[in-house]
């Protein structure tokens, strides 16, 4: 039996789709790349943008159709919007919240569904589950096979763990199946207590909870023991890990501190990333931290949203120009080598040409080396639905063509300083011109050279940069044994 | 997991191994352990504005602080500041009904006992995380942006401020007496029976701020943006000014 995921949006749902193929793998499905051969359809769906809500309806709607020829459930999980949800309901045969995903198998017993894990469970005749016991922490007294065999209306048996905070650990000790190599994603926190006025999060991943440090620094030891080359600890605010434990967790800083720690004893070549802080989080003992150890990456992302503190205001951000602009000028002096990279939202309701101009200014001001800017849209859910979205779309394309323009002035003249210079980069893959392989530098900043040893691919290699664009640098393999990083 | 969300539907088709179509129950899955926040009064002030008094249930706040409030069972949910000090045992928002609101008015339709959905506390719109020991505050608010300072004032013995408020009529000065009148400064723009007939930013501009003062604005978007105008062209820098913006 065939299972295919579509993943919506950020790196967290990203992380959070690794952890879902990973239980229906155990149940006994295989992957597929293609839906029509699928009895296991599911969308992790993104509410940040409506457009990602449209492609879930686009989705199912096509799905559906395909029941008619073929035995079929779906399920919409992710960043899910209560009013969302109410509808999805209308059209997905199953619809949870992510937490609940440990009790994923047990939806799909109930939905009466056949599957090779739940044969396997008749045939054992057990009260537990015999595959990730551990990983999906089942209820002793659940007879899962009685389950299986009387699939809907029986229910009462399953006892649900009830507090967000038991469920989300639950959540993490789910196995991820990990889709690259080399490459991956370890959430450290869920949800998100900064009530942003443009964003749905709060609502549809619920408060800030930390994951405990143990775990994460166990499963970046586990990853670095596998050799894995880049690792990204994930959160909304990840900059805030810890403080909803009121003392009972270690700060950021701190699980930075031992992740370096760690690194340096391990003798193994990685690069530790971070995303998203907030600024009214970011310390200078984070970027302390940072310099001191070398596999913590020398690139942050830090959100701006706005150069315009009256924006700010209304997007309910808790930060001003002049915060975010301390920020930038400690990163300058404690990491002069790092790339900054930001997110800026243009066209918010009630934007004034004045107000964009000031997002403009900040642009030209701290030179990101990239920014990744979305035109506003309001999502039902999100506070700032409750103003008029009056900036028409010709505008906000216009604004946000003004900033894109504003951001490749800085980032070819970074770019074209890094020519002639050698850069250890970790190679990701074939790229798109034949005979090339795709990289990333510790910056994040993309390049290829011409190679086609595709070994080299999950490995760190030298490359001497001899061209840039704005958004790329192109060079040659110097050698493949790595040496020290020359990026600044 | 709530058991709605496994719902079955009916557009299985004729070939689906899915052969039941019911709906589990909601009950049936979920057994929830928390917390129940149960109503204890509703204290109308005006026709459309009311206080909603509640189980604080040992929630540790900050004055200044917002929850996340709807009817139990309902899957909406808006954002209160809290009105209630530190001290009380009790929690209480202050709310105004809102026009085709889908929170304010389910929430009014309670009664004693009814249960709440209560989620937080949030933000930072606090003295603590500004603190300032031996400055002057100065309050800002319009409608029921004076809850979080009427938090904040209760919980604060010993500041030293003045609060602005800004209403149309002098009925919508929500418990008032609550504030020492040397303190509380009324600002009344469609009748004349206030301390001041005119609205906050009129006021602020005929009583300069000094510079040395922290400022908190409360309230809609527009207000805080005219003040914060003003505020700026006073002098007085933008780290000085808090804003918590209600929507």
């Amino acid at each position: 039996m065939n299972y295919h995921i579509v993943t919506l949006g950020c790196q967290m749902n990203k992380s959070d789709s690794e952890r879902v193929a990973n239980v229906i793998e155990e149940m006994g499905f295989t992957w597929t790349d293609n839906e029509e051969e699928a009895n296991l359809l599911g969308v992790l769906a993104c509410s940040v943008r409506q457009k990602s809500i449209d492609k879930v309806y686009s989705k199912i709607n096509k799905w559906n159709k395909l029941k008619n020829r073929q035995h079929l459930i779906t399920f919409v999980s992710g960043c899910v919007l209560p009013a969302d949800k109410d509808n999805f309901l209308k059209s997905f045969d199953l619809v949870f919240q992510m937490s609940d995903l440990p009790e994923f198998p047990d939806m799909i017993r109930q939905y009466g569904v056949v599957s090779p894990f739940s044969q396997q469970i008749q045939n054992t005749k057990q009260n537990v589950i015999p595959v990730q016991k551990k990983k999906f922490h089942p209820k002793p007294e659940i007879d899962l096979s009685q389950i299986k065999l009387n699939p809907i209306g029986i229910s009462r048996q399953v006892t649900m763990v009830s507090r967000p905070e038991e469920k989300i650990k639950d959540f993490w000790h789910v196995q991820p199946a990990y889709q690259s190599k080399f490459e991956a994603f370890v959430p450290i926190q869920n949800g998100c207590d900064k009530f942003c006025t443009f964003c749905a999060v709060p609502y549809t991943r619920g408060r800030e909870i930390s994951r405990p440090s143990e775990e994460i620094l166990d499963e970046i030891k586990t990853l670095i023991n596998k050799d894995y080359k880049s690792i990204t600890l994930l959160g909304q605010n990840v900059n805030s890990y810890g403080l909803d434990k009121k003392g009972n967790e270690i700060r950021f800083p701190e699980l930075l501190k031992q992740i370096g720690e760690f690194g340096k004893a391990s003798g193994k070549d990685f690069w530790v990333y971070f995303t998203s802080p907030h600024p009214r989080d970011m310390s200078d003992d984070v970027l302390k931290v940072i310099s001191q150890y070398d596999c913590l990456a020398k690139q942050i992302h830090l959100p701006i949203q706005s150069g315009d503190d009256k924006v700010l205001i209304k997007m309910n951000r808790k930060h001003t120009l002049e915060d975010y602009r301390k920020i930038i000028h400690s990163i300058r002096k404690i990491l002069p080598s790092a790339t900054i990279f930001t997110d800026i939202i243009v066209g918010f309701t009630g934007e004034s040409d004045e107000q964009f101009e000031n997002t403009r200014k900040a642009m030209e001001e701290f030179k990101f080396n990239m920014a990744y800017i979305a035109k506003y849209s309001p999502r039902p859910g999100a506070a700032s639905s409750r103003w008029t979205d009056e900036i028409p779309n010709p505008i906000k394309t216009e604004r946000l063509h003004i900033l894109t323009g504003e951001l490749v002035k800085h980032t070819l003249v970074y770019n074209q300083n890094l020519v002639d210079k050698t850069l250890k980069v970790l190679v990701t893959g074939q790229d798109r011109k034949e005979g090339y392989l795709s990289a990333i530098s510790e910056g994040r900043i993309v390049l290829r050279f011409e190679s086609e040893n595709t070994d080299l691919i999950g490995k760190f290699v030298r490359v001497k940069i001899h061209s840039a664009t704005h958004y790329s640098l192109e060079g040659a393999l110097a050698k493949e044994k790595v040496v020290e990083n020359v990026e600044s | 997991m709530k058991a709605k969300d496994i719902a079955k539907k009916n557009q299985v088709g004729k070939n689906s191994i899915l052969k039941e179509k019911s709906i589990v129950s909601l009950d049936s899955l979920s057994l929830t352990m928390d917390t129940v926040y149960k109503i204890h009064s509703v204290r109308n002030l005006t026709d459309t504005t009311y206080i909603l008094r509640f189980d604080r249930n040992n929630m540790q706040f900050e004055a200044g602080q917002h929850i996340t409030l709807g009817v139990q069972g309902d899957n909406q949910t808006r954002e209160y500041s809290i009105y209630s000090t530190e001290k009380d045992p009790f929690l209480e928002v202050l709310i105004k009904e809102v026009d085709h609101g889908m929170v304010s008015k389910r929430l009014k339709k309670l009664s004693k006992g009814d249960v709440l959905n209560v989620d937080g506390p949030f933000g930072f719109f606090t003295i603590g995380s500004f603190p300032a020991p031996g400055k002057k505050y100065l309050f800002i608010a319009t409608g029921t942006g004076i809850a979080p300072f009427h938090s904040i004032a209760g919980s604060h013995n010993s500041l030293d401020y003045r609060i602005l408020h800004g209403v149309r009529y002098s009925e919508e000065a929500y418990e008032k007496e609550f504030f020492p009148n040397n303190r509380y400064i009324l600002c009344t723009s469609r009748d004349s029976t206030g301390d001041f007939t005119g609205r906050v930013t009129d006021y602020v501009r005929k009583n300069p701020v000094d510079s040395d003062t922290l400022v908190y604005l409360c309230g809609n978007c527009d207000m805080i943006y005219e003040v914060y105008d003003v505020l700026i062209s006073q002098g007085l820098r933008s780290d000085k000014i808090r804003t918590e913006v209600y929507f």
